[in-house]
Protein backbone atom coordinates (compact mmCIF):
# COMPACT_ATOMS: atom_id res chain seq x y z
CA UNK A 1 0.00 0.00 0.00
CA UNK A 2 1.38 3.06 -1.06
CA UNK A 3 1.61 6.39 1.47
CA UNK A 4 -1.12 7.76 -0.16
CA UNK A 5 -3.67 5.20 -0.16
CA UNK A 6 -2.76 4.97 3.36
CA UNK A 7 -4.00 8.47 4.03
CA UNK A 8 -6.84 7.71 2.00
CA UNK A 9 -7.65 4.52 3.76
CA UNK A 10 -7.39 6.89 7.14
CA UNK A 11 -9.84 9.22 5.84
CA UNK A 12 -12.59 7.02 5.33
CA UNK A 13 -12.25 5.15 8.18
CA UNK A 14 -15.64 6.05 10.40
CA UNK A 15 -18.20 4.04 12.50
CA UNK A 16 -18.97 2.59 15.63
CA UNK A 17 -17.04 -0.54 14.05
CA UNK A 18 -13.81 1.01 13.89
CA UNK A 19 -14.09 2.58 16.93
CA UNK A 20 -14.75 -0.44 18.76
CA UNK A 21 -11.64 -1.95 17.44
CA UNK A 22 -9.40 0.96 18.34
CA UNK A 23 -10.77 0.30 21.98
CA UNK A 24 -10.23 -3.14 21.75
CA UNK A 25 -6.34 -2.76 20.59
CA UNK A 26 -6.28 -0.24 23.40
CA UNK A 27 -7.84 -2.67 25.86
CA UNK A 28 -5.11 -5.21 24.55
CA UNK A 29 -2.30 -3.57 24.90
CA UNK A 30 -3.01 -2.45 28.48
CA UNK A 31 -3.37 -6.11 29.02
CA UNK A 32 0.45 -6.75 27.64
CA UNK A 33 1.61 -3.97 29.54
CA UNK A 34 -0.11 -5.55 32.85
CA UNK A 35 0.47 -9.10 32.41
CA UNK A 36 4.78 -8.30 31.56
CA UNK A 37 4.99 -7.24 35.38
CA UNK A 38 5.09 -10.87 36.78
CA UNK A 39 4.35 -8.81 40.23
CA UNK A 40 1.39 -6.98 38.94
CA UNK A 41 -0.14 -10.23 37.98
CA UNK A 42 0.86 -11.98 41.16
CA UNK A 43 -1.50 -8.74 42.82
CA UNK A 44 -4.10 -8.94 40.53
CA UNK A 45 -4.99 -12.86 41.44
CA UNK A 46 -4.13 -12.14 45.65
CA UNK A 47 -6.19 -8.65 45.82
CA UNK A 48 -9.88 -10.12 46.12
CA UNK A 49 -8.26 -12.07 48.99
CA UNK A 50 -6.09 -9.70 51.07
CA UNK A 51 -9.40 -7.19 50.84
CA UNK A 52 -11.10 -10.04 51.43
CA UNK A 53 -9.88 -11.83 53.97
CA UNK A 54 -9.24 -9.00 57.09
CA UNK A 55 -13.17 -8.52 56.74
CA UNK A 56 -13.73 -12.30 57.03
CA UNK A 57 -11.39 -12.15 60.10
CA UNK A 58 -13.53 -9.12 61.98
CA UNK A 59 -16.65 -10.20 60.91
CA UNK A 60 -15.87 -13.83 62.61
CA UNK A 61 -14.06 -12.10 65.50
CA UNK A 62 -17.75 -10.42 66.05
CA UNK A 63 -20.41 -13.06 65.26
CA UNK A 64 -18.26 -16.26 66.30
CA UNK A 65 -19.67 -18.21 63.55
CA UNK A 66 -21.35 -17.98 60.19
CA UNK A 67 -24.31 -16.81 61.64
CA UNK A 68 -25.61 -13.45 62.19
CA UNK A 69 -29.10 -12.39 63.87
CA UNK A 70 -28.35 -9.09 63.77
CA UNK A 71 -27.72 -9.25 60.12
CA UNK A 72 -30.67 -11.62 59.41
CA UNK A 73 -32.72 -8.60 61.49
CA UNK A 74 -31.35 -5.89 58.77
CA UNK A 75 -31.21 -7.71 55.89
CA UNK A 76 -33.46 -11.11 55.79
CA UNK A 77 -30.10 -13.44 55.66
CA UNK A 78 -27.92 -14.35 58.93
CA UNK A 79 -25.01 -16.00 56.12
CA UNK A 80 -22.82 -13.39 56.76
CA UNK A 81 -20.06 -14.81 55.06
CA UNK A 82 -21.94 -14.71 51.69
CA UNK A 83 -23.34 -11.12 52.25
CA UNK A 84 -20.13 -9.75 52.92
CA UNK A 85 -17.90 -11.83 49.97
CA UNK A 86 -20.58 -11.65 47.02
CA UNK A 87 -20.96 -7.57 47.65
CA UNK A 88 -17.27 -7.13 48.40
CA UNK A 89 -16.65 -8.66 45.03
CA UNK A 90 -17.40 -5.71 42.90
CA UNK A 91 -14.97 -3.67 44.78
CA UNK A 92 -12.13 -4.58 42.60
CA UNK A 93 -14.12 -4.17 39.36
CA UNK A 94 -15.12 -0.30 41.05
CA UNK A 95 -11.96 0.40 41.95
CA UNK A 96 -10.54 -1.01 38.13
CA UNK A 97 -13.44 1.43 36.87
CA UNK A 98 -12.28 4.36 38.81
CA UNK A 99 -8.73 4.57 38.60
CA UNK A 100 -8.08 2.86 35.37
CA UNK A 101 -9.97 4.79 32.75
CA UNK A 102 -9.52 7.77 34.79
CA UNK A 103 -6.56 8.06 34.80
CA UNK A 104 -6.14 7.10 30.81
CA UNK A 105 -5.06 10.34 29.52
CA UNK A 106 -2.19 10.67 32.49
CA UNK A 107 -1.31 7.14 31.90
CA UNK A 108 -0.54 7.77 28.50
CA UNK A 109 0.78 11.17 29.36
CA UNK A 110 3.55 9.67 31.52
CA UNK A 111 4.34 7.39 29.13
CA UNK A 112 4.57 9.80 26.18
CA UNK A 113 2.31 8.61 24.00
CA UNK A 114 -0.69 11.07 24.27
CA UNK A 115 0.21 13.23 21.39
CA UNK A 116 0.46 10.53 19.45
CA UNK A 117 -2.33 8.61 20.03
CA UNK A 118 -4.68 12.53 19.73
CA UNK A 119 -2.92 12.58 16.27
CA UNK A 120 -4.36 9.33 15.25
CA UNK A 121 -8.05 8.97 13.35
CA UNK A 122 -9.56 7.50 16.14
CA UNK A 123 -12.24 9.36 18.34
CA UNK A 124 -11.17 11.75 21.51
CA UNK A 125 -13.37 9.39 23.52
CA UNK A 126 -11.91 6.15 22.15
CA UNK A 127 -9.25 6.24 24.95
CA UNK A 128 -11.54 6.45 27.59
CA UNK A 129 -13.48 3.40 26.21
CA UNK A 130 -10.72 1.50 25.23
CA UNK A 131 -9.63 1.76 28.87
CA UNK A 132 -13.06 1.22 30.21
CA UNK A 133 -13.11 -2.13 28.24
CA UNK A 134 -9.71 -3.17 29.39
CA UNK A 135 -10.74 -2.63 33.18
CA UNK A 136 -14.58 -4.33 32.70
CA UNK A 137 -12.01 -7.29 31.70
CA UNK A 138 -10.11 -6.63 34.61
CA UNK A 139 -12.16 -5.85 37.38
CA UNK A 140 -14.77 -8.41 35.73
CA UNK A 141 -11.94 -11.06 36.02
CA UNK A 142 -11.48 -9.96 39.69
CA UNK A 143 -15.05 -10.72 40.30
CA UNK A 144 -15.00 -13.85 39.02
CA UNK A 145 -12.05 -14.74 41.32
CA UNK A 146 -13.15 -13.64 43.89
CA UNK A 147 -16.96 -15.43 43.61
CA UNK A 148 -15.28 -18.53 42.85
CA UNK A 149 -12.64 -18.57 45.48
CA UNK A 150 -15.16 -17.84 48.05
CA UNK A 151 -17.07 -20.76 47.15
CA UNK A 152 -14.20 -22.92 47.11
CA UNK A 153 -12.46 -21.32 50.44
CA UNK A 154 -15.32 -20.26 52.28
CA UNK A 155 -18.56 -22.07 51.17
CA UNK A 156 -20.05 -19.43 49.98
CA UNK A 157 -23.32 -20.43 47.69
CA UNK A 158 -24.77 -18.92 44.91
CA UNK A 159 -28.10 -18.92 43.19
CA UNK A 160 -27.97 -19.93 39.71
CA UNK A 161 -30.97 -18.53 38.98
CA UNK A 162 -29.27 -15.12 39.82
CA UNK A 163 -26.49 -15.13 37.80
CA UNK A 164 -27.57 -13.73 34.52
CA UNK A 165 -29.82 -10.94 36.55
CA UNK A 166 -26.57 -10.07 38.51
CA UNK A 167 -24.42 -10.14 34.91
CA UNK A 168 -27.02 -7.44 34.19
CA UNK A 169 -26.67 -5.24 36.83
CA UNK A 170 -22.92 -5.11 36.30
CA UNK A 171 -23.84 -3.71 33.09
CA UNK A 172 -26.00 -1.38 34.59
CA UNK A 173 -23.36 -0.49 37.27
CA UNK A 174 -20.83 -0.18 34.49
CA UNK A 175 -22.89 2.34 32.42
CA UNK A 176 -23.39 4.82 35.68
CA UNK A 177 -20.14 4.57 36.83
CA UNK A 178 -18.70 5.60 33.45
CA UNK A 179 -20.86 8.85 34.02
CA UNK A 180 -18.82 9.35 36.47
CA UNK A 181 -16.00 8.36 35.52
CA UNK A 182 -16.16 10.72 32.79
CA UNK A 183 -16.25 13.34 35.24
CA UNK A 184 -13.14 12.23 36.74
CA UNK A 185 -11.38 12.27 33.23
CA UNK A 186 -12.52 16.17 33.65
CA UNK A 187 -10.60 16.61 36.58
CA UNK A 188 -7.39 14.53 35.65
CA UNK A 189 -7.68 17.03 32.38
CA UNK A 190 -7.93 20.37 34.05
CA UNK A 191 -5.87 19.79 37.18
CA UNK A 192 -3.47 16.66 36.21
CA UNK A 193 -3.18 15.41 39.50
CA UNK A 194 -6.52 14.28 40.13
CA UNK A 195 -5.42 11.47 42.15
CA UNK A 196 -7.10 13.22 45.91
CA UNK A 197 -10.43 13.70 43.94
CA UNK A 198 -10.20 9.91 42.67
CA UNK A 199 -9.27 8.84 45.99
CA UNK A 200 -12.06 10.64 47.93
CA UNK A 201 -14.63 9.62 45.64
CA UNK A 202 -13.59 6.14 45.25
CA UNK A 203 -13.67 5.73 49.07
CA UNK A 204 -16.63 7.77 49.72
CA UNK A 205 -18.48 5.43 46.99
CA UNK A 206 -17.64 2.80 48.47
CA UNK A 207 -18.29 3.54 51.67
CA UNK A 208 -21.80 4.41 50.93
CA UNK A 209 -22.01 1.50 49.20
CA UNK A 210 -23.65 -1.01 50.93
CA UNK A 211 -20.94 -3.71 50.26
CA UNK A 212 -20.60 -5.39 53.87
CA UNK A 213 -23.24 -4.02 55.70
CA UNK A 214 -27.08 -2.98 54.99
CA UNK A 215 -27.54 0.93 54.47
CA UNK A 216 -29.78 1.04 58.06
CA UNK A 217 -26.41 1.12 60.00
CA UNK A 218 -25.93 4.77 58.61
CA UNK A 219 -28.46 7.79 59.60
CA UNK A 220 -31.21 8.55 57.62
CA UNK A 221 -29.71 11.39 55.95
CA UNK A 222 -26.81 9.27 54.61
CA UNK A 223 -29.49 6.71 53.38
CA UNK A 224 -30.68 9.38 51.60
CA UNK A 225 -27.35 10.62 49.88
CA UNK A 226 -26.38 7.13 49.33
CA UNK A 227 -29.39 6.47 46.84
CA UNK A 228 -28.00 8.99 44.28
CA UNK A 229 -25.19 6.73 43.82
CA UNK A 230 -25.33 3.99 41.17
CA UNK A 231 -23.23 1.89 42.81
CA UNK A 232 -25.38 1.58 46.17
CA UNK A 233 -28.26 -0.03 43.97
CA UNK A 234 -25.98 -2.29 42.14
CA UNK A 235 -24.23 -3.77 44.97
CA UNK A 236 -27.25 -4.50 46.13
CA UNK A 237 -29.03 -5.70 43.21
CA UNK A 238 -25.75 -7.63 42.23
CA UNK A 239 -25.89 -9.28 45.89
CA UNK A 240 -29.72 -9.71 46.07
CA UNK A 241 -29.87 -12.09 42.95
CA UNK A 242 -26.93 -13.93 43.93
CA UNK A 243 -28.34 -14.90 47.13
CA UNK A 244 -31.87 -15.35 46.71
CA UNK A 245 -32.51 -15.74 42.86
CA UNK A 246 -34.87 -14.20 40.93
CA UNK A 247 -36.97 -14.14 44.56
CA UNK A 248 -34.85 -11.37 45.39
CA UNK A 249 -35.98 -8.31 47.17
CA UNK A 250 -36.47 -4.93 45.22
CA UNK A 251 -35.06 -6.00 42.17
CA UNK A 252 -37.48 -3.98 40.09
CA UNK A 253 -36.67 -0.61 42.03
CA UNK A 254 -33.09 -1.65 41.91
CA UNK A 255 -33.30 -1.92 37.69
CA UNK A 256 -35.82 0.95 37.48
CA UNK A 257 -33.54 3.21 39.93
CA UNK A 258 -30.45 2.58 37.85
CA UNK A 259 -31.80 3.22 34.54
CA UNK A 260 -32.64 6.49 35.86
CA UNK A 261 -29.38 7.18 37.15
CA UNK A 262 -27.49 5.72 34.59
CA UNK A 263 -28.93 8.48 32.02
CA UNK A 264 -28.44 11.30 33.98
CA UNK A 265 -24.87 10.41 35.22
CA UNK A 266 -23.89 9.11 31.33
CA UNK A 267 -25.14 12.43 30.17
CA UNK A 268 -23.65 14.81 32.64
CA UNK A 269 -20.28 13.19 32.13
CA UNK A 270 -20.20 13.09 28.50
CA UNK A 271 -21.46 16.65 27.62
CA UNK A 272 -18.49 17.34 30.74
CA UNK A 273 -15.89 15.48 28.65
CA UNK A 274 -17.01 17.20 25.29
CA UNK A 275 -16.21 20.99 27.10
CA UNK A 276 -13.79 20.09 28.94
CA UNK A 277 -11.44 17.98 26.13
CA UNK A 278 -12.74 21.10 24.00
CA UNK A 279 -11.63 23.48 26.61
CA UNK A 280 -8.17 22.33 27.41
CA UNK A 281 -7.26 21.51 23.47
CA UNK A 282 -8.13 25.56 23.42
CA UNK A 283 -5.46 26.18 25.83
CA UNK A 284 -2.89 24.17 24.32
CA UNK A 285 -2.52 22.09 27.70
CA UNK A 286 -3.67 18.50 27.28
CA UNK A 287 -0.11 17.26 26.84
CA UNK A 288 1.13 19.61 29.68
CA UNK A 289 2.10 18.19 33.01
CA UNK B 1 31.01 14.47 59.88
CA UNK B 2 33.90 16.47 59.55
CA UNK B 3 31.94 20.63 58.98
CA UNK B 4 32.87 21.31 55.66
CA UNK B 5 33.64 25.30 54.62
CA UNK B 6 32.48 26.05 51.60
CA UNK B 7 34.93 29.14 51.21
CA UNK B 8 37.91 26.74 52.04
CA UNK B 9 40.82 27.22 50.00
CA UNK B 10 40.90 24.27 47.52
CA UNK B 11 44.73 22.66 48.64
CA UNK B 12 45.37 20.73 44.71
CA UNK B 13 45.54 21.22 41.05
CA UNK B 14 41.71 19.63 41.02
CA UNK B 15 40.37 22.44 43.15
CA UNK B 16 39.07 19.55 45.69
CA UNK B 17 39.32 20.92 49.50
CA UNK B 18 41.19 19.22 51.61
CA UNK B 19 38.43 18.89 53.71
CA UNK B 20 36.49 17.06 51.14
CA UNK B 21 39.41 14.92 50.65
CA UNK B 22 40.05 13.75 54.29
CA UNK B 23 36.59 13.05 54.41
CA UNK B 24 35.21 9.66 56.58
CA UNK B 25 31.98 9.84 57.00
CA UNK B 26 30.32 8.13 60.28
CA UNK B 27 27.59 5.89 60.41
CA UNK B 28 24.96 8.58 61.09
CA UNK B 29 25.40 12.45 61.27
CA UNK B 30 22.59 13.84 63.03
CA UNK B 31 23.27 17.17 61.59
CA UNK B 32 22.34 15.52 58.62
CA UNK B 33 19.46 13.88 59.81
CA UNK B 34 18.04 17.39 61.24
CA UNK B 35 18.48 18.70 57.84
CA UNK B 36 17.10 16.39 56.04
CA UNK B 37 13.89 16.36 58.61
CA UNK B 38 13.63 20.12 58.17
CA UNK B 39 13.77 19.96 54.87
CA UNK B 40 11.36 17.54 54.39
CA UNK B 41 8.62 19.11 56.88
CA UNK B 42 9.07 22.17 55.15
CA UNK B 43 7.54 21.39 52.11
CA UNK B 44 5.10 19.16 53.97
CA UNK B 45 3.64 21.93 55.51
CA UNK B 46 3.96 23.60 52.11
CA UNK B 47 0.59 21.76 51.35
CA UNK B 48 -1.49 21.34 54.50
CA UNK B 49 -4.55 20.31 52.42
CA UNK B 50 -1.98 16.86 52.35
CA UNK B 51 -2.10 16.49 56.00
CA UNK B 52 -6.08 16.96 56.36
CA UNK B 53 -6.96 14.43 53.43
CA UNK B 54 -4.58 12.31 55.17
CA UNK B 55 -6.68 12.43 58.11
CA UNK B 56 -9.71 12.12 56.53
CA UNK B 57 -8.60 9.12 53.81
CA UNK B 58 -8.03 6.63 56.38
CA UNK B 59 -11.04 7.42 58.18
CA UNK B 60 -13.11 5.99 54.99
CA UNK B 61 -11.04 3.03 55.21
CA UNK B 62 -11.57 1.97 58.34
CA UNK B 63 -15.43 2.70 58.56
CA UNK B 64 -16.55 -0.20 56.52
CA UNK B 65 -15.00 -2.43 58.89
CA UNK B 66 -16.43 -0.78 62.41
CA UNK B 67 -19.76 -0.34 60.25
CA UNK B 68 -19.70 -4.26 59.07
CA UNK B 69 -19.29 -4.89 62.86
CA UNK B 70 -22.54 -3.17 63.86
CA UNK B 71 -24.38 -4.86 61.27
CA UNK B 72 -22.95 -8.40 62.29
CA UNK B 73 -22.65 -7.66 65.74
CA UNK B 74 -25.63 -5.25 66.63
CA UNK B 75 -24.44 -3.17 69.85
CA UNK B 76 -22.23 -5.81 71.11
CA UNK B 77 -20.90 -9.23 70.96
CA UNK B 78 -20.35 -11.87 73.44
CA UNK B 79 -17.98 -13.53 71.36
CA UNK B 80 -16.08 -10.90 70.71
CA UNK B 81 -15.25 -9.46 74.34
CA UNK B 82 -14.72 -13.64 75.16
CA UNK B 83 -11.79 -13.27 72.84
CA UNK B 84 -10.84 -9.97 73.11
CA UNK B 85 -11.59 -8.98 77.13
CA UNK B 86 -13.05 -6.14 75.44
CA UNK B 87 -16.56 -5.42 75.54
CA UNK B 88 -16.28 -2.26 73.11
CA UNK B 89 -15.31 -3.42 69.36
CA UNK B 90 -16.08 0.06 68.17
CA UNK B 91 -13.34 1.73 70.43
CA UNK B 92 -11.14 -1.15 70.08
CA UNK B 93 -11.09 -0.80 66.05
CA UNK B 94 -10.53 2.72 66.20
CA UNK B 95 -7.42 2.68 68.45
CA UNK B 96 -6.17 -0.17 66.17
CA UNK B 97 -6.55 2.25 63.06
CA UNK B 98 -4.85 5.02 64.92
CA UNK B 99 -2.34 2.74 65.41
CA UNK B 100 -1.64 1.11 62.15
CA UNK B 101 -1.51 4.81 60.71
CA UNK B 102 2.06 4.48 61.25
CA UNK B 103 2.55 1.36 60.06
CA UNK B 104 1.10 2.57 56.67
CA UNK B 105 3.48 5.47 56.79
CA UNK B 106 6.29 3.15 57.07
CA UNK B 107 5.50 1.47 54.11
CA UNK B 108 4.20 3.94 51.62
CA UNK B 109 5.95 6.82 53.13
CA UNK B 110 9.28 6.38 54.41
CA UNK B 111 10.63 4.04 52.11
CA UNK B 112 9.11 5.90 48.83
CA UNK B 113 11.39 9.58 49.27
CA UNK B 114 14.11 7.99 47.59
CA UNK B 115 11.40 7.80 44.76
CA UNK B 116 10.35 11.14 45.19
CA UNK B 117 14.12 12.93 45.43
CA UNK B 118 14.03 11.01 42.09
CA UNK B 119 11.10 12.80 40.73
CA UNK B 120 12.93 15.38 42.08
CA UNK B 121 15.60 15.33 39.81
CA UNK B 122 17.72 15.28 43.56
CA UNK B 123 18.47 11.95 44.06
CA UNK B 124 21.94 11.91 42.33
CA UNK B 125 23.51 14.88 44.07
CA UNK B 126 22.01 13.54 47.38
CA UNK B 127 24.02 10.06 46.56
CA UNK B 128 27.22 12.07 46.09
CA UNK B 129 26.71 14.18 48.58
CA UNK B 130 29.47 13.54 51.53
CA UNK B 131 26.67 12.64 53.99
CA UNK B 132 25.73 8.60 54.89
CA UNK B 133 22.03 7.27 53.22
CA UNK B 134 21.27 6.45 56.62
CA UNK B 135 21.07 10.05 57.99
CA UNK B 136 18.85 10.73 54.73
CA UNK B 137 16.55 8.06 55.68
CA UNK B 138 16.27 8.84 59.37
CA UNK B 139 15.63 12.64 58.37
CA UNK B 140 12.86 11.42 56.03
CA UNK B 141 11.64 9.17 58.99
CA UNK B 142 11.06 11.53 61.69
CA UNK B 143 9.31 14.38 58.97
CA UNK B 144 7.04 11.67 58.12
CA UNK B 145 6.43 10.18 61.49
CA UNK B 146 5.75 14.58 62.44
CA UNK B 147 3.39 14.57 59.46
CA UNK B 148 1.94 11.33 60.29
CA UNK B 149 1.49 12.40 63.93
CA UNK B 150 -1.07 15.24 62.71
CA UNK B 151 -3.16 13.69 60.45
CA UNK B 152 -3.62 10.06 63.19
CA UNK B 153 -4.61 12.98 66.12
CA UNK B 154 -6.82 14.67 64.02
CA UNK B 155 -8.37 11.23 62.20
CA UNK B 156 -8.21 9.78 66.27
CA UNK B 157 -10.45 12.94 67.14
CA UNK B 158 -13.10 12.79 64.27
CA UNK B 159 -13.20 8.92 65.33
CA UNK B 160 -14.44 9.54 68.70
CA UNK B 161 -16.79 12.25 67.78
CA UNK B 162 -18.67 10.48 64.80
CA UNK B 163 -18.77 7.30 66.37
CA UNK B 164 -18.87 7.90 70.13
CA UNK B 165 -15.70 6.29 71.76
CA UNK B 166 -13.74 7.73 74.37
CA UNK B 167 -10.17 6.69 75.80
CA UNK B 168 -8.29 7.30 79.12
CA UNK B 169 -5.79 9.72 79.19
CA UNK B 170 -3.95 8.66 82.27
CA UNK B 171 -1.83 6.34 80.68
CA UNK B 172 -0.77 8.80 77.82
CA UNK B 173 2.79 8.57 78.95
CA UNK B 174 3.22 4.80 78.53
CA UNK B 175 0.92 5.16 75.11
CA UNK B 176 3.71 7.42 73.76
CA UNK B 177 6.29 5.47 74.81
CA UNK B 178 5.07 2.16 73.39
CA UNK B 179 4.19 4.53 70.36
CA UNK B 180 7.68 5.82 69.49
CA UNK B 181 9.44 2.62 70.24
CA UNK B 182 7.21 1.02 67.50
CA UNK B 183 7.76 4.00 65.02
CA UNK B 184 11.57 3.48 65.69
CA UNK B 185 11.47 -0.23 65.05
CA UNK B 186 9.24 0.58 62.14
CA UNK B 187 12.06 2.65 60.70
CA UNK B 188 14.00 -0.51 59.97
CA UNK B 189 11.35 -1.73 58.53
CA UNK B 190 11.30 1.25 56.20
CA UNK B 191 14.58 0.72 55.21
CA UNK B 192 13.87 -2.64 54.08
CA UNK B 193 11.51 -1.11 51.71
CA UNK B 194 13.74 2.07 50.66
CA UNK B 195 16.10 -0.90 49.61
CA UNK B 196 13.33 -2.20 47.30
CA UNK B 197 12.33 1.00 46.19
CA UNK B 198 15.66 1.69 44.82
CA UNK B 199 16.51 -1.81 43.17
CA UNK B 200 12.99 -1.85 41.73
CA UNK B 201 12.10 2.00 41.37
CA UNK B 202 8.69 2.14 41.45
CA UNK B 203 7.43 -1.54 42.85
CA UNK B 204 3.83 -0.12 44.03
CA UNK B 205 2.36 -3.56 43.96
CA UNK B 206 5.26 -5.20 45.69
CA UNK B 207 4.25 -2.20 48.34
CA UNK B 208 0.54 -2.75 47.93
CA UNK B 209 0.97 -6.86 48.78
CA UNK B 210 3.16 -6.05 51.92
CA UNK B 211 0.92 -3.90 53.46
CA UNK B 212 -2.45 -5.65 52.72
CA UNK B 213 -0.19 -8.75 54.21
CA UNK B 214 1.22 -6.57 56.91
CA UNK B 215 -2.50 -5.15 58.01
CA UNK B 216 -3.51 -8.75 57.80
CA UNK B 217 -1.34 -9.70 60.60
CA UNK B 218 -1.86 -7.11 62.55
CA UNK B 219 -4.66 -6.68 65.81
CA UNK B 220 -6.24 -3.60 63.85
CA UNK B 221 -10.10 -4.30 63.92
CA UNK B 222 -9.43 -7.95 65.53
CA UNK B 223 -7.69 -9.82 67.93
CA UNK B 224 -4.75 -11.87 67.30
CA UNK B 225 -6.67 -15.00 68.24
CA UNK B 226 -9.30 -14.83 65.24
CA UNK B 227 -5.73 -15.73 63.56
CA UNK B 228 -4.30 -19.09 62.49
CA UNK B 229 -1.71 -20.39 64.92
CA UNK B 230 1.23 -19.95 62.26
CA UNK B 231 -0.35 -16.60 60.98
CA UNK B 232 -0.04 -15.38 64.99
CA UNK B 233 3.41 -16.38 65.42
CA UNK B 234 4.36 -14.20 62.17
CA UNK B 235 2.17 -11.35 63.34
CA UNK B 236 4.65 -10.79 67.31
CA UNK B 237 7.30 -10.92 64.81
CA UNK B 238 5.94 -7.28 63.66
CA UNK B 239 6.62 -4.22 65.81
CA UNK B 240 2.98 -3.47 65.42
CA UNK B 241 1.36 -6.69 67.02
CA UNK B 242 2.65 -5.92 70.51
CA UNK B 243 2.83 -2.09 70.46
CA UNK B 244 -1.25 -1.99 68.99
CA UNK B 245 -2.03 -4.89 71.79
CA UNK B 246 -0.89 -2.89 74.66
CA UNK B 247 -1.60 0.12 73.63
CA UNK B 248 -5.13 -0.55 73.55
CA UNK B 249 -5.34 -2.34 76.82
CA UNK B 250 -3.79 1.22 77.80
CA UNK B 251 -5.77 3.31 76.16
CA UNK B 252 -9.35 1.45 77.35
CA UNK B 253 -8.75 0.22 80.63
CA UNK B 254 -6.45 2.79 81.65
CA UNK B 255 -3.91 0.96 83.05
CA UNK B 256 -1.83 -2.19 82.25
CA UNK B 257 0.04 -4.77 84.37
CA UNK B 258 3.60 -3.80 85.29
CA UNK B 259 5.06 -7.18 83.91
CA UNK B 260 2.75 -7.17 80.86
CA UNK B 261 4.13 -3.40 80.29
CA UNK B 262 7.45 -4.32 80.69
CA UNK B 263 8.14 -7.60 78.69
CA UNK B 264 6.50 -5.03 75.90
CA UNK B 265 9.30 -2.79 76.43
CA UNK B 266 11.58 -5.58 75.78
CA UNK B 267 10.17 -6.82 72.95
CA UNK B 268 10.12 -4.04 71.04
CA UNK B 269 13.67 -3.09 72.29
CA UNK B 270 14.88 -6.55 70.50
CA UNK B 271 12.56 -5.68 67.77
CA UNK B 272 14.27 -1.69 67.43
CA UNK B 273 17.71 -3.66 67.09
CA UNK B 274 16.24 -6.57 65.23
CA UNK B 275 14.51 -4.68 62.37
CA UNK B 276 17.41 -1.59 62.67
CA UNK B 277 20.14 -4.37 61.81
CA UNK B 278 17.92 -6.15 59.31
CA UNK B 279 16.61 -2.84 57.45
CA UNK B 280 20.31 -1.18 56.90
CA UNK B 281 21.68 -4.62 55.69
CA UNK B 282 18.96 -4.51 53.17
CA UNK B 283 19.18 -1.22 52.40
CA UNK B 284 23.02 -1.14 52.05
CA UNK B 285 23.16 -4.17 49.39
CA UNK B 286 20.46 -2.67 47.55
CA UNK B 287 22.50 0.49 47.40
CA UNK B 288 25.55 -1.34 46.44
CA UNK B 289 23.37 -3.80 44.28
CA UNK B 290 21.90 -0.36 42.18
CA UNK B 291 25.18 1.19 41.77
CA UNK B 292 27.03 -1.62 39.87
CA UNK B 293 24.53 -1.72 37.27
CA UNK B 294 24.60 2.10 37.32
CA UNK B 295 20.84 2.19 37.98
CA UNK B 296 20.43 4.78 40.67
CA UNK B 297 18.79 7.61 38.75
CA UNK B 298 16.93 5.25 35.87
CA UNK B 299 13.41 5.59 35.99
Amino acid sequence: MTQSSFNQELQKREGFRSELCAAQAIAVRIWRVELSYPLSVLWFIAMPFVWLIPMLLTGNAVSGGPESVNLETLTGTSDWVSYVAIGTAVLGLTMSLMWGTANAFRREQNAGTLETLMTTPIKKGTLIWGALLHNIQHGGLGVVLQLVGSMLLFGVSLNIWGILPALAIIALMVIGMQGIVLTLVCVVLLAKQGWMVIEFLASGLTLLAPMAYPLAVFPPIIQYIATASPLTWSVDAFRNFLIFGLAGPAANQAVAALLILDTIYLLIGMVLFKRTEKYVRSKGALTQF
Amino acid sequence: MQRLSADAPPNNQSGVSSEIVGFTPRTIDWNAVRVFAEKNLRIAMRYPANILVWAFLPLMWFAPYVLMMVAIGGGSSVHFTEISGFEDFIAFAVIGWFVYTYVDTTIWSIGQNFRWEQFSGTLEPLFVAPVPRTSILIGAAISDTVSTSISALIMLGTSCIIFGVGYAVTAIVPIILVLMMMVVALFGFGFMIAGLIIVFKDPSVLTELIDNVVFALSPVSYPIQVLPRAAQVAAYALPATIAIMTIRELAIGGAAEVVSFLSTIGALGLLIVAFWVLGLLCFRYAERWTKKRGSMGGF
